[in-house]
């Protein structure tokens, strides 16, 4: 028995083999690239591969950086972050707030040929809220959806939320074709301005001009060239292989000034920060806390980590959204400080906390070493694990089991999305945080119809985080991009999107 | 002669198997959740379990191995949890790049080493043989990613002679395709001579004192018609079952100079399938490339059977 | 003969280096290792930075000292076990029956045959990452060239006249190997150790290149390597100091390795 299953196993690799030496020519044949004299071929050299190409199952930046180009939102933003229509034409918010109606642009299609009409709206929209969608909870909110008629979709939601609207302009609101479900990952069918030509995972990922998209594209054909390692990045650039790359502060110097390159910089509407797990002991008195934050010195920390290309902050706020208060200076690097409220706490002895990083993000570890090096002058020593990232998501997000750790949160349009995650009850509370005075700011700012009074809500949780500190903020950092001369139109957007079609290349 | 041959492969076989049970036994006790990995950082238990089930990850572990066998056995080797691709794919879509630095890097070292190592022994002693050991040993010591590291500066940052990183593939030209794994191939080949050029120096050595060699000179041959006519010819089969060996380590061991030369190879696979905990993925990789150093090694078996039947199966496998 | 005297003087040399820096960082560091100066990042050699100071401004030579001693640890430790483990099996499967003798030696044949750095790469997969983690991961696959050296040794000397004596005098498999073979075996063993620690010190600082062996803040090598190689293009000279360590100790066990090798073994033996 066991025999004839070797036996089977082995002819089946040889077959494999088989397969693969005829496969392979013909495969790289229609990769071939034609050397056409007109340029309409942008190269953007990525990190890394997409999570798949199915945006409503995955909370991957990497996914919806290019999935944005393949489908569409019902709205999008501006790169000021003013939401505009995108499949939708023209929408409606009810007095009341609880019903939102979209108009669909005419004759909409998906990539494939088949109708983008209301129900498949609807169809994509419940997909979006099924039980294996990382997003449902984000839509619970979202009661009843119908079609008026072909072009017109009615969302009513359950309770006010006053930036429902938002939330249709994120890429996982991308508009699916259900059809094709179970193929989305590797083939994508949207409505929007490209589709997928060729995707070979840790080497390239190639768009091309999708012919039902009504709107101005400027390059027919897009590739992303993935690329893990900066320098090989920067010297294909300078060969003129690539068009557009990003760059750490290190590199920048080398672009700047010459008219041969354009350098964008832009915040890039995210937070950095080390949080703090409230759970242990130490870290549960505030006045530990408070050290922390005396001890580390931030200016020295993004110099260092990201060559001082980033805005300091020191509440759990980007400095591009227009509720932004500035409490970047409320602890100024005061190590004596941080030792006196050591020794108030009672840890005049010294202290030593686990410090966990995640291994993929280089930033994130060195910033870690450098923030563990200010707090043993002050007598916290750390203890640093590196992690990989399933690990951490796991064992310090979801389970908890950490004393400090540096991560990112990446940009959100609606400010209590973004701060939600420090009610008591949230799931995502990775810091064990909990004050009653957040929890109820946090329902009341949810039912405020009041803008003005919206705003200030949002203004005194950031002061109470500012005070309190669960985490050392440090930074909403920039996005550096270096492009060649003659590409234009590339811009950064507050939420981690590219936005292909508007990019041309001039003479 | 058959008969000896048809117990190595079943023995390949059994290894193979033994092989896929090891991986998949060991694989089962990596830390980290794979529903869990899929689903992100936002999904709730219910989903999370849902996924469980239709993975097949709530069943035991015996029935999940001889599913895998089973789906292996229809031509099904599992799908990444993180590409989405089917692993077969993924895995045929790297192999040429692999198999190209591979057999590169062999085209270079081999001859090479054939020639330093044979020279290094007819002068035994010399400056020349002094140089020769000297290279060998550098080869074995210098770690190939401080060689990739500085080959990198120097002839690629600095001179421009070779790109810095990537890889062309051979459709879109010939040279450009050698072009882009030649620097690659270069420093995993100096790593092979060291090992290469120590084999074919003491083949040599042996082969200049035997029998042959003597009676060879007895019969009034000169030396040097003795040596071409002899000497060269076993010293160069010899070494063959362990140039098999070496390709087929090599196959495997390329992990470290694809991630420096960033080349979408079968060792990045495996070392972005280790960080994300990609299961199915690293299952099939190690498969295959068990399966690989395997068939290389049958074939080396094969071809010093034929290059010199009076080689005893048996005494094929030994090295030093 | 004379030639062979040098590769032992010369390996001894190497490694009296890397033994001098490890044993010197227990007294006395430049500066301490771990202590940051990110004022003055990327240093060129100087009279206070003898090797400059790295990507944080810490001084390589003392993290390049501390770093021996990891180097040195790992290598004695993985070796060690893997020469122990594979004494035992090795002896097992020369002493024990023909059935379990093939199926033992056809598992190491399969070992053998597995590329080194990849057998590592699983172990640390499921093990986890970490110093102990590389120990155990770097022992086991020194296992198989360790068995095989005994189990041909030990079945070289089965045949001998003494052993085949004391056998017949009523020695167990046991006593035979340990008080008759064991000694013959020493020299050999004592080569293959040498060379193997060689061998182990650089597959430790692969598995840090990759991320998978020493964590940070530690220092290790491979994994300064590692961190210089994202500054390689702007900041060159930070890659030269630990690979040329790492390449002095590496060059150095399996110069005496080999050195020993030919003095020791090879009285007229094989090549």
């Amino acid at each position: 028995m066991k025999k004839l299953i070797s036996i089977g196993l082995s002819t089946l690799l040889l077959a494999g083999l088989a397969a693969c030496s005829s496969s392979t020519p013909s495969e790289s044949e229609t990769a071939a690239p034609s050397a056409a004299a007109e340029k309409n071929e942008l190269v953007m050299a990525l990190a890394v591969d997409p999570d798949g190409l199915d945006p409503q199952r995955t909370t991957a930046a990497s996914t919806f950086q290019i999935t944005n180009n393949i489908y569409e939102p019902l709205l999008t933003v501006t790169d000021q972050g003013e939401l505009t229509g995108a499949l939708a034409d023209s929408w409606e918010v009810s007095e009341d707030g609880l019903t939102l109606t979209f108009t669909l642009r005419e004759n909409a299609q998906f990539s494939n040929g088949n109708p983008c009409d209301a129900e498949a709206v609807i169809a994509s929209f419940q997909r979006l809220k099924a039980e294996d969608s990382p997003r449902a909870a984000d839509y619970a909110n979202i009661v009843s959806m119908e079609a008026a008629d072909e072009r017109t979709v009615v969302f009513t939601t359950e309770t006010l939320d006053v930036a429902a609207l938002s939330s249709f302009a994120y890429p996982w609101a991308a508009i699916v074709d259900v059809t094709v479900a179970d193929t989305l990952t590797n083939q994508p069918v949207g409505t929007g301005p490209y589709t997928l030509n060729q995707w070979i995972p840790q080497q390239s990922l190639s768009l091309t001009r999708n012919e039902t998209y009504p709107g101005t594209v400027n390059i027919d054909n897009i590739e992303f060239r993935m690329m893990p390692d900066a320098a090989s990045q920067i010297s294909a650039f300078q060969n003129g292989e690539l068009d557009i790359i990003s760059v750490s502060g290190d590199q920048v110097a080398a672009f700047e000034n010459n008219p041969d390159y354009n350098v964008i910089q832009a915040p890039a509407n995210s937070l950095q920060l080390m949080a703090m797990n409230l759970d242990n002991e130490a870290l549960a008195d505030v006045r530990v806390r408070q050290a922390i934050n005396y001890a580390v010195d931030k200016d020295a920390l993004i110099e260092t980590v990201w060559w001082g290309y980033g805005q300091k902050i020191g509440s759990h706020y980007p400095t591009v959204l227009k509720e932004y208060v500035d409490h970047s200076e409320d602890y100024t690097y005061d190590p004596d400080r941080a030792r006196e409220l050591l020794n108030e706490a009672g840890y005049s002895d010294g202290l030593t906390l686990q410090m966990y990083l995640p291994q993929n993000y280089t930033a994130y570890v060195n910033a870690g070493q450098v923030i563990a090096d200010q707090l043993e002058q002050v007598g916290i020593h750390c203890e640093i694990t590196i992690v990989e990232w399933a690990t951490w998501l796991s064992d310090v997000y979801t389970n908890r089991q950490y004393d400090l750790t540096v991560v990112g949160h990446t940009g959100r349009l609606d400010p209590y999305v973004l701060l939600a995650r420090y009610d008591s009850q949230s799931g995502e509370n990775y810091f064990n945080y909990s004050n009653p005075e957040v929890d109820q700011l946090l329902s009341d700012y949810q039912s405020e119809q009041d803008e003005a009074v919206r705003t200030q809500i949002v203004q005194q949780i950031q002061a109470i985080l500012a005070e309190e500190v669960p985490a050392l903020y440090i930074q909403d950092p920039i996005s550096l991009y270096v492009t060649q001369s003659d590409v234009e139109g590339f811009t950064t957007y507050p939420i981690d999107i590219y936005e292909m079609k508007n990019v041309r290349f001039v003479q | 002669m058959i008969k000896i041959f048809g117990k190595r492969l079943i023995s390949a076989l059994a290894v193979l198997l033994v092989v896929s049970l090891i991986t998949f036994f060991v694989l089962k006790w990596i830390p980290g959740d794979p529903a869990q990995l899929i689903l992100g950082t936002e999904a709730s238990q219910e989903s999370l379990e849902a996924l469980r089930e239709s993975m097949g990850l709530n069943l035991p572990w015996t029935t999940q191995y001889w599913n895998w066998l089973v789906n292996l056995f229809h031509g099904d080797w599992g799908s990444s949890y993180i590409y989405g691709e089917s692993v077969r794919t993924l895995i045929l879509q790297r192999l040429p790049v692999t198999f190209s630095v591979t057999i590169f890097s062999m085209v270079i070292a081999v001859p090479l080493s054939a020639l330093i190592g044979i020279l290094a022994a007819l002068f035994k002693d010399s400056p020349f043989d002094v140089l020769s050991r000297s290279l060998m040993q550098l080869g074995t010591a210098i770690p190939s990613f401080w060689l990739g590291m500085i080959f990198m500066i120097v002839f690629a940052a600095q001179l421009k002679w070779f790109p810095v990183t990537g890889y062309t593939p051979p459709s879109e030209g010939f040279f450009a395709f050698l072009h882009s794994i030649a620097l690659p191939s270069i420093i995993l080949a100096i790593g092979e001579m060291g090992v290469l050029i120590r084999l074919f120096r003491s083949s040599m050595l042996s082969a200049l004192q035997q029998d042959f060699m003597q009676s060879a000179q007895v019969k009034g041959l000169p030396r040097a018609m003795a040596i071409v006519k002899y000497a060269l010819r076993s010293a160069i089969i010899a070494p063959i079952t362990v140039i098999g060996n070496q390709t087929a380590k090599l196959f495997g061991g390329t992990v470290i100079i694809e991630t420096i030369f960033a080349l979408p190879g079968i060792g990045r696979l495996l070392l972005t399938s280790v960080e994300q905990r990609d299961i199915e993925l690293l299952q099939g990789i190690v498969l295959f490339i068990t399966f690989m150093v395997v068939f290389i090694n049958l074939i080396t078996d094969l071809l010093v059977a034929a290059a010199n039947p009076l080689i005893r199966m048996e005494t094929g496998g030994k090295e030093s | 003969m004379k030639k062979k005297k040098i590769t032992v003087i010369l390996g001894a040399i190497l490694i009296s280096i890397i033994l001098l820096l490890c044993v010197v960082s227990f007294f006395w560091l430049p500066f301490d290792p771990d202590r940051m100066d990110t004022a003055n990042r990327f240093a060129l050699p100087s009279m206070t930075h003898l090797l400059g100071t790295d990507q944080f401004g810490r001084d390589v030579l003392s993290r390049i000292m501390i770093a021996s001693r990891s180097a040195l640890l790992v290598g004695l430790c993985s070796v060690s076990v893997g020469a122990l483990i594979g004494l035992v099996v090795g002896a097992i499967a020369a002493m024990s029956g023909p059935r379990l003798q093939s199926l033992i030696m056809r598992v190491i044949d399969g070992f053998m045959a597995f590329p080194g750095i990849l057998l590592a790469m699983m172990l640390v997969a499921v093990l986890g990452k970490g110093q102990i983690n590389a120990v155990i991961a770097i022992g086991i696959f020194m296992i198989p060239s360790f068995s095989r050296l005994v189990y041909s040794m030990i079945l070289e000397n089965k045949t001998r006249l003494h052993i085949k004596a004391a056998r017949s005098y009523g020695c167990g498999p046991v006593r035979i190997v340990v008080s008759h073979i064991f000694p013959d075996m020493l020299p050999r063993l004592i080569t293959q150790f040498s060379s193997s620690i060689g061998g182990a010190i650089l597959t430790e600082s692969s598995l840090s290149f990759l991320g998978l062996g020493i964590q940070p803040p530690s220092a290790s090598w491979g994994m300064m390597l590692s961190e210089a190689r994202q500054y390689v293009l702007s900041y060159p000279f930070i890659a030269i100091a630990p690979g040329v360590v790492l390449l002095v100790a590496v060059l150095g066990f399996n110069l005496l390795g080999d050195g020993l090798n030919d003095r020791l073994v090879q009285r007229g033996g094989r090549a």
